[in-house]
């Protein structure tokens, strides 16, 4: 006796889901093109990852409007609206995520053609930024299947994020007295910065999978009273 | 100020602010789940069921309803929300075959006492039904019909202007109350119905889907009455209309329909019932999920 209605509005729900959480996929991939750019030097594979921007700000524009017309014309209620919440922080992280995508890019043409790069700082950007990207992938993963064990596991891997940070700050204190070799520390230290964000928007993403799941909202880590 | 010092400031501000937060801290859970509270019971409800003529009509109701609450009833057709709505005033007694059974007190007293006089109980416990039904009488008659009724006989002016005040129809027929009451909008007459109900001043009105005849306009006048009729009477709503319940009742209860194992027979059991925030955002059973989300019919 029990018949399942409203396909038509289930349906387009699922779609949304898939599209807003498809821009995580288009963040991995900037970012991946990102990282490449800062080992590179490559600037015009910068320029390109600052254009395609648009395409996850598109995405944005697009999934969030469709997530207000179905709050206004379906009245979505219980899990469905905690889904929807959910998403509209989703794309928020994701828009901000691409943004720091370029924050990066931008900055590649700042240190010249031939920079006075310290192979071990780089070598901690480029491993935060192939992390991040670990931690997209899992913040994905993790609000695909519900699963608020992976979410919350991706506090771990944003410590990894966080501590190749703070090396790399040290690192930039302890570059020397070459004043060519301090702005590139200062840039890559912005840089590794961004990145950093990334990681902790990717964490905000996993709070959204266990408040979908449980109806409560809790941040992982509050960065605001750490001792609670 | 010496590096040290500024360090010692910043910790002692930021032990200072930890304990500020400690003192004005507001608990999440509390928070998101609004605070059950435990105001006075007006009507507490245990395994409480009903047969039609032998035929289960609902089946083991165990609930509170709270005082000066809204309390919304929703389930889909056939689920008892109607037949459970008219045990709390025993209109149940005026259908032939009608049997209440399981225990329902009425301010910590047995409803169904032998010693309880039904008409006594319908004064206390007033109903407004689907359809406004106005008296073929004027506006001011109609109001004035249950005190009459009750042997009022001075002051009736005043009663009648506060129950129609208190039913926000006052401004709108003040200068018309001697005409027939028919003449009015259905969102007015439903309302001419509350003041009715409210004239004989009861402390629980049951309103059986009191806006499904009316329009959004005249809704929102009835919803917007409920907010106001709650700080003076307690309401049990059984709606339909799901944003309905979500937008005026405290406290929901949902029924759904069960079945025997040959499917022969059914009946009403209440499935979940809890602060209607939780139900609409997060309720605990998945049957309640379904229905609220409008994902089964």
């Amino acid at each position: 006796m029990v018949e399942q209605t409203r396909a038509h509005y289930q349906a387009e729900l699922e779609q949304l889901e898939a599209s807003a959480l498809g821009g995580l996929d288009l963040v991995s991939e900037q970012l991946g093109r990102t990282i490449e750019a800062v080992e590179q030097q490559d600037v015009e594979l910068a320029q390109q990852v600052i254009v395609d921007d648009d395409r996850i700000d598109g995405r944005y524009l697009e999934v969030h409007q469709s997530l207000i017309a179905l709050l206004a014309t379906q009245s979505p209620v219980a899990t469905d609206l905690r889904l929807i919440s959910a998403l509209l922080h989703v794309l928020k992280n994701v828009e901000r995520m691409g943004d720091q995508c370029v924050n990066v890019c931008k900055l590649i043409p700042l240190t010249g053609n031939e920079p006075p790069a310290d192979a071990e700082m780089l070598s901690r950007v480029v491993t935060m930024g192939k992390q991040a990207r670990t931690l997209i992938s899992q913040a994905k993963r993790a609000f695909e299947e519900r699963d608020v064990a992976m979410a919350q596991d991706l506090v771990r891997q944003d410590d990894v994020v966080d501590n190749l940070n703070r090396e790399c700050f040290h690192l930039a204190l302890e570059i020397g007295d070459d004043a060519d070799k301090r702005e590139w520390a200062m840039t890559m230290l912005l840089g590794a910065r961004a990145i950093e964000r990334i990681g902790d928007n990717a964490v905000d993403i996993g709070e959204q999978v266990a408040f979908v799941v449980t109806g409560l909202f809790r941040e992982f880590e509050d960065a605001s009273h750490p001792d609670g | 100020m010496t590096r040290e010092e500024r360090r010692a400031e910043s910790g002692r501000q930021t032990r200072e602010a930890a304990a500020e937060r400690a003192a004005i801290a507001v608990r999440p859970e509390e928070f998101q789940q609004g605070g059950a509270g435990s105001r006075e019971k007006v009507f507490e409800l245990k395994g409480v069921g009903v047969d039609y003529s032998g035929a289960t009509a609902v089946k083991d109701i165990t609930m509170d309803v709270r005082r000066n609450d809204v309390t919304a009833l929703i389930g889909p057709s056939g689920c008892g929300k109607s037949t459970l709505l008219r045990c709390l005033n025993r209109m149940n007694d005026l259908i032939p075959g009608a049997s209440v059974h399981g225990e329902l007190l009425y301010h910590g007293e047995d409803l169904y006492g032998s010693a309880v006089d039904p008409v006594q109980v319908r004064k206390l416990i007033g109903m407004v039904f689907q359809k406004p039904n106005p008296f073929p009488k004027s506006i001011f008659d109609n109001v004035a019909f249950g005190p009459r009724i009750l042997g009022r006989k001075e002051n009736l002016d005043e009663a009648v202007e506060g129950a129609l005040r208190g039913a926000a129809l006052w401004d709108e027929v003040k200068d018309r109350l001697e005409d027939n009451a028919f003449g009015l909008s259905g969102g007015q007459q439903q309302r001419l119905c509350i003041a009715r109900c409210i004239a004989v001043q009861p402390d629980t009105i049951l309103m059986d889907e009191p806006c499904s005849a009316l329009d959004p306009i005249s809704t929102g006048k009835i919803e917007d009455l409920m907010i106001e009729l709650k700080e003076e009477f307690s309401i049990v709503i059984v709606t339909h209309n799901m944003q309905q319940a979500a937008r005026v009742s405290d406290r929901t209860a949902f029924l759904m329909v069960e079945l025997d194992a040959d499917e022969d027979n059914r009946w009403g059991r209440l499935v979940e019932y809890d602060e209607t925030e939780k139900i609409f955002t997060n309720p605990s059973d998945r049957r309640t999920e379904d229905y609220v989300s409008g994902k089964v019919g």
